[in-house]
């Protein structure tokens, strides 16, 4: 899974957006969108926000979150706790991404909004690492991925399974007994 | 001496608040136990600024620019004012400081604790601090000696002590106060006052009196008190001039008090009966800012206190002119000249003299200016007159001995508190206002936001322009106006923006309308109002402009900018408001009091047919509150909204009342949360608004989002089922009226929804009929029953009869065919309606919906009695047993109840028949009112129902023969009924309604001349070639030999003339009679004989004349008729 794939699924999260345009509620696959009234704000995915946006057909609604107040709260807690603290959404990094990319300007403090999820993302990634680290050096069979979002886990996955794969293989290069038997596979 | 009291506003969170000006009277500033000093540029101010000091706030004082608070973290700090820096840490305790206080010269600040210490420290080296030892409890209060040599504080240890400052010692001390362990727990806070200035009496509030003693001696000189007065006082403030004293107790009652006299000049209730913890007295004197434990700021404006004192400077000037005056006059002039003879001596005189002024004020409708303070330009002029006044009195002051600038109390005449004017006193008429937008003096607000789009107005230093955007942006793009003229107030629609600017001495009031609609090169016209004219409020409706003006006048313009009308309005516009034709004007009706306003309300149908809708009728608002929005839902139906968040909707079926639709406020969480109204929709139930956290507007940035609230009606017990039903079926049908006006103005109805809300509101009333069965209700199951459209009583009557209940039923059997008679009258109307369409429809533009409805609800029926008819054949037998035997079957037993539903018709569907037949002699009766027999057309139908029912019984063929007319007109209509066949349940559109009506009745100019319309011709009819006779023609036949030797002279059209009156003058049964034999003579000859035997028998005729209709139908339609009849006799043996 590359961060495209997760991206793409980040795109069905449902944003509030202000459409400048009267149309009746359409009827697709996914579900019912709209009606869609001039001025009225109205639920859709991400990705119909985004081309509308693109369109200038709408103007895109910050989700309650993505506030500089509350994310700096945020940031404060995940800077104090050990554990991974719940995120206000399992796709904020991408949301924030797509969000602050196409419809900056309807974001307010955009800016400092990209940093502090940047901080955000910076802090727990640490964490991650620093859990991964120990994760392999006390040699434990399992981990909780409490509160790790599907882009996290992303990141550190194929190199950690890999990594670990290797490491099995040389541990169990390591043990008498089974050295000879690895050996003799070779 | 009235003083007004302005309303309250929410400043901080619960808890201690307090309160004070700044020097020169222009901030008011509070802190609370939100921690954040608040400063309030007037009470108006809808963004105070705001400087955090900490968790909490305990005190504050502000002088030189240094404000001085005590904060939750043991400090006392200083903050720079008004900027908000902080200017370090002045002193500590080791528990919160309760009071502290500046000395006057703003040089020295003394703060008491809980730690039950009292330390005065130098503002300018904080370093310098004495420290006062000696209370056993938390301090309450302190407050300097304005000579700067004393210093009395207050303590829950009960004592009130004097410090001598330079020497850290007591002076004296009281035990005046009952003891308490904890601020918290004292029953008053006993803020102290020293008299300023002079400094003469310090000023102990002691529960419910307040003691002064005066200083030097120490001595108890006085005590104020007031009757009123029952609950602890808890603070006391000097005026600035230190001649009156205002109290604030803990029942939220503020009390004024003549220093001199101790006499109590001023009462005021808190409006929530808050406790007062808080008081601070605006350095002009003429305001009184006080808050509570509620977090609310509220002030006192107009008091007369400086007023009286600006006068007495005045009144020496004018002495010796008036000198002689004096002594023969005793008018008020001479009042004034007596008062500066007497000096200070006399205030009661003066008082007198206030109050004869305020008496008069509202009778010669001279309205004092109570808008904000700060344009108050008379309290700034007291103001400065008092500081000058004041000046002479420091003067006095230095030349003789302390304080004889006040008359010692002792030397005041004793005189009986004067009665002062308590009835209710005149509000100050709200503003005009334009509906969704928000107050001018921002800099940055909305102009105007409605369903159209947004008008944002700048005016700040760099510039001074109105944005114009567009909700929908297929309207047009958004528009930047660079705003030179000053526009202040604007109106946007599909077509066009308005704006209007006020005059200024040089320019004239303008208008300008961007008519950005408009297909020729040229987008803008501007129009000068005549000079002295300013415009007050406008609107935009579809192709016309409205501007209301200060001289009461409304204008009106095309939207091209020719002017149309110009007339005057009933008084002072407040707001207008637009819709398509309809405008709506609310002025001011009358001055209103204690709080409320006096609007009125106009409603103009402008357009093709002009005419006013309401006129001039009061506007209801919930109590002290004023207009806040007002407009038209989107569908048409006016609006509007009060400032206590309850908003109203014109009720046209019930005279054009005002219904509470929705009360905003309820949802708000916070108190000081509102929302601001920017549309309302009927269809669907949106009101959409903008929720504003703290603040009544919202601001223009961060853009607001808006918000959508349902409608909530305030009906009894929403809580329980039946309420919550009942409020749902009242909502569904008041917001069902806009259909009926919208189609009566002709415009085009959303079909699907007017059926929906229908089917809506008649599964409610089903539901509220089985709720009210279960409930053992019958009564109340049949008032419902009585409100369904008689289409549905039937279902009602086979839930009656699963859940066996017999007398339920079988009234509600009674009340279907009441109900099915009702629909057969209105579509008698209906049918005569085209002629004098024109007076009726004006009035009622709810009927046609109504009889549109009937008209589907009956063709709906007729589907429902077919179909069960043919189910039911085969089960005659059973349910003519049904009377006799419980038949156990389910079936069974549901179906002789359908069928009783469906036998209803019959009768319901005899005059039907008829209608083409009977009418024209009912129209010949009521155009012609002066014929002797001429019934009432009501009377007429019902005289066919009873005879149709009595007859009914007496034979079983009964019911064919009353079914047999009523088919004939009706078969021609086979399309319908295959529509609708397919949707049982669901009811046709009112517009295959309405085209079925003219199938089934006769062209109305036929009916003019009854005698000679031939019955509607039925293919039955066509193929025998006998010439159709009418009843009148048979008749003639027999009388004409009467006539002829009653007039032998008369000519072969005079003898038809005559014959034709008498005619009329039998009554309705016997022409029926004649009719309907008529009709037999043309279908069947044979039977001609016996029908005219038996026809003189006048009501036996519709039953011998059943057999004959019935055999030609029964040939046409047998598969309808037969079982239907014998259903109907059943209905009415059960009888």
């Amino acid at each position: 899974m590359d961060p495209s794939e997760v991206e793409f699924l980040a795109e069905k999260e449902t944003v509030k957006i202000i459409p400048n345009f009267s149309l009746d509620k359409i009827y697709l696959i996914g579900g019912d969108l709209g009606p869609f009234n001039p001025g009225l704000p109205v639920d859709v995915p991400v990705w119909l926000a985004l081309n509308l946006k693109q369109r200038q057909k709408c103007r895109i609604v910050p989700p309650e979150w993505m506030d500089v107040e509350k994310l700096e709260e945020m940031r404060e807690l995940e800077r104090k706790e050990d554990m991974f603290t719940p995120v206000p959404s399992p796709y904020y990094m991408e949301l924030t991404k797509l969000l602050l990319n196409h419809a900056s300007d309807n974001i307010p403090k955009a800016d400092d909004i990209r940093t502090l999820v940047k901080d955000i993302w910076d802090t727990r990634i640490a964490k991650l690492r620093l859990s991964a680290d120990s994760f392999i050096s006390q040699q434990e069979a399992h981990a909780k991925l409490d509160n790790l979002t599907l882009m996290e886990i992303n990141t550190i996955r194929s190199f950690l399974l890999d990594s670990l794969n290797c490491m099995y293989k040389l541990r169990s290069n390591l043990q008498p007994g089974s050295s000879k038997g690895q050996a003799m596979d070779y | 001496m009235p003083c007004e009291r302005k309303p309250m506003r929410y400043g901080h969170s619960e808890g201690h608040t307090e309160v004070c000006f700044d020097e020169r009277g222009r901030f008011i500033v509070t802190c609370g136990n939100d921690g954040d000093v608040r400063i309030w540029e007037g009470l108006d101010d809808d963004d105070p600024k705001f400087i955090t000091v900490g968790e909490k706030a305990y005190s504050l004082a502000l002088k030189n620019g240094k404000l001085v608070t005590a904060g939750s973290n043991n400090t006392v700090q200083i903050h720079t004012f008004p900027d908000g820096e902080p200017d370090g840490i002045l002193t500590r305790f080791t528990t919160n400081a309760t009071h502290v206080t500046f000395n006057s010269s703003g040089s020295r600040v003394a703060a008491g604790s809980s730690d039950f210490m009292v330390k005065v420290v130098e503002v300018s080296d904080s370093s310098q601090q004495k420290t006062l030892r000696g209370h056993e409890a938390p301090v309450l209060s302190v407050t300097f000696d304005p000579k700067d040599d004393f210093l009395a504080s207050s303590s829950c240890d009960g004592s009130v002590v004097v410090w001598n400052i330079e020497e850290q010692t007591q002076v004296i001390s009281w035990p005046l106060l009952q003891k308490t362990n904890d601020v918290t727990n004292a029953k008053s806070l006993c803020r102290l006052a020293w008299q300023p200035r002079a400094g003469k009496f310090l000023a102990v509030p002691v529960d419910t009196k307040v003691h002064l003693y005066e200083r030097g001696s120490w001595d108890h000189v006085s005590t104020l008190s007031d009757d009123l007065l029952t609950q602890p006082i808890n603070v006391v403030t000097w005026s600035p001039c230190g001649r009156f004293l205002a109290a604030g107790s803990v029942g939220g009652l503020l009390t004024v008090w003549d220093a001199n006299s101790k006499l109590c000049v001023e009462r005021q209730k808190h409006e929530k009966g808050f406790t007062v913890c808080g008081l601070a007295w605006h350095p002009s004197g003429g305001q009184i800012a006080y808050t509570d434990t509620e977090g609310c700021l509220c002030l006192l404006d107009g008091l007369s206190t400086s007023a009286s004192d600006g006068d007495a400077p005045k009144a020496p000037a004018k002495k010796p002119a008036k000198d002689y005056d004096a002594l023969f006059d005793d008018d008020d002039d001479d009042r004034l000249v007596d008062e500066g003879l007497s000096g200070a001596n006399s205030p009661v005189k003066k008082r007198e003299d206030e109050d004869e002024d305020d008496f008069l004020m509202p009778a010669t409708g001279r309205v004092r200016n109570r808008g904000a303070f700060l344009d108050d330009e008379n309290s700034l002029d007291t103001g400065s007159l008092k500081l000058g006044r004041d000046k002479f009195g420091d003067d006095d002051n230095d030349d003789n001995d302390t304080g004889s600038a006040i008359v010692p109390p002792s030397a005041a005449p004793p005189v009986p508190l004067r009665p002062v004017y308590e009835g209710p006193l005149p509000t100050h008429p709200q503003k005009a206002f334009q509906s969704g937008s928000t107050p001018a003096h921002l800099t940055h607000r909305f102009m105007m936001w409605n369903s159209v789009g947004i008008v944002r107005g700048y005016n700040d230093e760099q510039d001074n322009a109105v944005d114009v955007e567009f909700h929908d942006t297929a309207v047009h793009h958004a528009m930047h106006l660079s705003n030179s003229l000053g526009h202040t107030v604007a109106d946007l629609s599909q077509e066009a923006v308005l704006l209007a600017c006020p005059g200024t001495d040089e320019l004239a009031s303008k208008l300008q309308c961007l008519h950005f609609s408009s297909w020729d090169t040229n987008k803008e016209w501007m129009v000068d109002l005549p000079s002295g004219e300013d415009e007050r409020a406008l609107c935009l409706g579809r192709g016309w402009a409205a501007v209301a003006t200060s001289v009461q006048m409304l204008r009106l313009f095309s939207i091209g900018g020719v002017q149309r009308e110009v007339f005057s309005l009933p008084g002072a516009a407040v707001c207008m408001a637009a819709h398509g034709e309809q405008l709506m004007i609310v002025y001011h009706r009358a001055t209103g009091f204690d709080g409320e306003q006096a609007l009125g309300v106009q409603l103009l149908q402008l357009g093709r047919r002009k005419r006013q809708i309401i006129n001039g009728e009061p506007l209801p608002l919930t109590l002290r509150s004023h207009l806040t929005w007002l407009g038209f839902t989107a569908e048409g139906t006016p609006c509007y909204v009060d400032s206590d968040g309850v908003v109203r909707m014109l009720n046209r079926s019930l005279g054009n009342t005002w219904t509470p639709v929705c009360h905003t406020r309820e949802t708000c969480k916070s108190k000081s949360d509102h929302y601001w109204v920017v549309g309302v929709h009927e269809n669907p139930q949106q009101l959409r608004c903008i929720p504003c956290k703290g603040s009544r507007y919202p601001p223009t940035l961060p853009r607001p989002a808006v918000a959508i609230l349902p409608f909530k009606l305030p009906l009894c017990q929403t809580s329980t089922e039946k309420g919550q039903m009942e409020e749902q079926f009242l909502r569904s049908v008041l917001f069902h009226h806009h259909y009926g006006f919208l189609s009566s103005g002709g415009y085009e109805v959303d079909e699907d929804g007017q059926t929906r809300s229908q089917k809506e509101q008649q599964e409610l009333l089903m539901k509220m009929f089985a709720l009210s069965c279960k409930l053992e209700r019958e009564f109340r199951a049949v008032e419902l029953a009585e409100l369904m459209t008689h289409n549905v009583v039937p279902l009602a009557i086979r839930y009656a009869s699963r859940s066996r209940r017999m007398a339920l039923a079988q009234r509600l059997s009674e009340l279907a065919l009441e109900k099915s008679n009702q629909v057969q009258e209105e579509e008698e109307q209906d049918e005569e309606e085209p002629e004098y369409s024109g007076i009726r429809r004006p009035s009622g533009f709810g009927q046609s919906e109504v009889t549109g409805r009937r008209h589907s609800n009956r063709q709906r029926e007729e589907e429902e009695e077919e179909e069960e008819e043919e189910e039911e054949r085969g089960e005659e037998e059973d349910a003519q047993e049904m009377e006799t035997e419980e038949t156990t079957e389910t079936r069974k037993r549901v179906n002789p109840f359908a069928k009783e539903a469906g036998s209803p018709v019959m009768p319901s569907l005899t005059p039907l028949g008829k209608v083409g037949r009977a009418n024209p002699f009912k129209l010949a009766g009521s155009t012609k009112p002066s014929a002797p027999s001429g019934q009432p057309r009501v009377t007429n139908i019902l005289d066919n129902m009873t005879s149709s029912r009595k007859s009914a019984p007496l034979a079983g063929s009964a019911g064919k023969a009353n079914k047999a007319p009523v088919l004939k007109p009706l078969a021609p209509r086979p399309k319908p009924r295959s529509k609708t066949q397919s949707t049982l349940l669901h009811m046709t559109g009112t517009k295959a309604a309405s085209k079925k009506t003219p199938d089934s009745t006769e062209p109305p100019a036929d009916q003019q001349k009854q005698p000679e319309v031939p019955p509607p011709a039925s293919p039955a009819e066509n193929t025998e070639n006998k010439r159709p006779k009418t009843g009148f023609q048979l008749w003639l036949e027999e009388n004409r030999k009467n006539i002829v030797a009653d007039h032998p002279d008369m000519e072969e059209t005079d003898v038809i003339k005559d014959a034709m009156g008498r005619f009329r003058t039998l009554s309705a049964d016997e022409r029926l009679s004649w009719t309907e034999r008529a009709k037999g003579q043309s279908g069947d000859a044979a039977d001609l004989k016996k029908r005219k035997r038996g026809g003189e028998g006048g009501e036996d005729v519709e039953k011998e004349t059943g057999p004959t209709g019935a055999d030609e139908n029964i040939a046409k339609k047998k598969k309808s008729l037969d079982p239907s009849s014998k259903l109907s006799a059943f209905a009415f043996n059960k009888n």
